[in-house]
């Protein structure tokens, strides 16, 4: 599995810093979103066909979300329109299903001794050099 | 251990305990160099050894031949730094020393928090070959449990063990068909898990701010891009086809959108945040206590 979600980037071993693969969607056409409002019945041939793409923000009881725009003209009219939500509030992600997992509002805490479980999945203990300097420091603090 | 009836061999290296499950006891010489591969590791990749080789990188600027499992935390690391927007780098462990997480462990900030250079300004490090331009601090603290993880498991297989299941106190690998139900550790409370899931062969490994702390606001989980510990998130898992993964992954929930990393990875995780809520992948679904 390892070698499979690495594959891609292996060759490139010393790239510059903004390789960022991630960006590559969310690209916004300055001006498309005056675009979407004015030019969409197709009044002629002042807008070059293509796909644009823009962002724009609303506020949602979750606080500010971005949705994004995606809107295709071919021979001076919209022919595709496409909405995509990428809210970073985890609560709309949820609610719009692009999220495929959940959120707790608390986590809540058990007891070791009451569940049944053979392995803890947790930080590493820390080494005895780590601690004794804690300690010390404490004892100073005191 | 694991499953009932099994043997453990128990270890300290690179810094904390170690246990490996497996059916039938390790023979000796097997464990020995088990042993002597945790040590090899520790003496190439220890920040804290006055004669390793990240300590002989950090007194003097040039090139350096690294062992073979450098390739793949190199190439990890870039992968994730660049995902991070240089959030998540190697050269972290200056910006650790600076706040006090030093080889002599003084735990006392020499000032205010740093970030760490950027890398195509000091460093480049691709496969086994290293050349740093400045003296720098390497730190692969986020991956190299879990890389190590990886290579005894190599180690293990190639004597033809199949069935086994190495604990790195809190990273896990599970080298069997059957799974382990293993409970994830309270971020604030060590003697309570928040949830509990089954691990089927792969590995799940942990980050949280919990254990190496040390002062006001001050623990292991720094922001490359100013040298501040990380304070929204409190604790992260991630289970990954391999160890290495799995370990950097958790900390890399630390500092990147989980949904950014699974663009790159395929992984599962959990993420506790500093109010007490958590986010989580389909995989976590029902993992939580209620």
């Amino acid at each position: 599995m390892a070698g499979l979600s690495l594959a891609g980037t292996v060759a490139g071993c010393a790239p510059s810093a903004q390789e960022t693969p991630s960006a590559a969607s969310e690209t916004a056409a300055p001006g498309s979103s005056a675009l979407a409002s004015s030019g969409a019945e197709g009044s002629g041939a002042s807008y070059k066909d293509g796909t644009y793409t823009a962002d724009g923000t609303y506020k949602s009881p979750n606080g500010t979300e971005t949705v994004g725009v995606q809107l295709t003209l071919a021979s001076g009219k919209v022919s595709a329109v496409d909405i995509t939500q990428h809210p970073s509030n985890p609560n709309t992600r949820k609610f719009q299903g692009e999220f495929a997992g959940g959120i707790a509002e608390q986590v809540v805490g058990k007891s070791l001794d009451e569940i049944k479980v053979s392995k803890i999945a947790g930080s590493s203990l820390t080494s005895g050099g780590f601690n004794q300097a804690v300690e010390a420091i404490k004892t100073q603090a005191r | 251990m694991p499953h009932p009836g099994w043997q453990n061999f128990g270890f300290d290296g690179i810094g904390t305990n170690w246990e490996i499950s497996t059916p039938e006891p390790l023979d000796p010489g097997l464990r020995s160099r088990v042993l002597a591969e945790v040590e090899r590791y520790d003496s190439i990749w220890s920040r804290f050894r006055g004669n390793s080789l990240v300590t002989r990188i950090a007194a003097q600027p040039g090139q350096f031949d690294l062992p073979a499992e450098s390739a793949g935390l190199a190439a990890l690391y870039r992968v994730l730094y660049t995902l991070s927007d240089g959030a998540m780098t190697p050269l972290i462990g200056e910006s650790l020393e600076q706040l006090g997480y030093d080889p002599g462990y003084s735990l006392r900030p020499r000032g205010a928090a740093a970030p760490p250079p950027a890398w195509d300004d000091v460093l480049e490090w691709c496969g086994t070959s290293l050349t740093a331009h400045a003296p720098l601090v390497l730190d692969i603290g986020a991956a190299g449990k879990g890389r190590l993880v990886d290579l005894l498991a190599d180690m293990l297989r190639d004597h033809g063990i199949t069935d086994f299941f190495i604990d790195a106190s809190g990273d896990l690998l599970n080298n069997g068909e059957q799974p382990v139900t293993v409970g994830l550790e309270h971020p604030y409370d060590a003697s309570k898990a928040i949830g509990a899931v089954s691990l089927g062969p792969g590995a799940l490994c942990a980050s949280a701010s919990n254990r190496r702390a040390w002062g006001d606001g001050l623990h292991h989980v720094l922001d490359g891009t100013t040298g501040t510990p990380v304070r929204t998130v409190v604790a992260a898992w991630a289970m990954a086809g391999t160890a290495m993964e799995a370990d950097a992954l958790a900390t890399a929930l630390f500092l990147v959108p989980a949904q950014v990393l699974e663009r790159q990875f395929r992984f599962s995780w959990l993420k506790v945040f500093s109010n007490g809520s958590a986010e989580y992948s389909a995989e976590f679904e029902g993992a939580l206590f209620t």
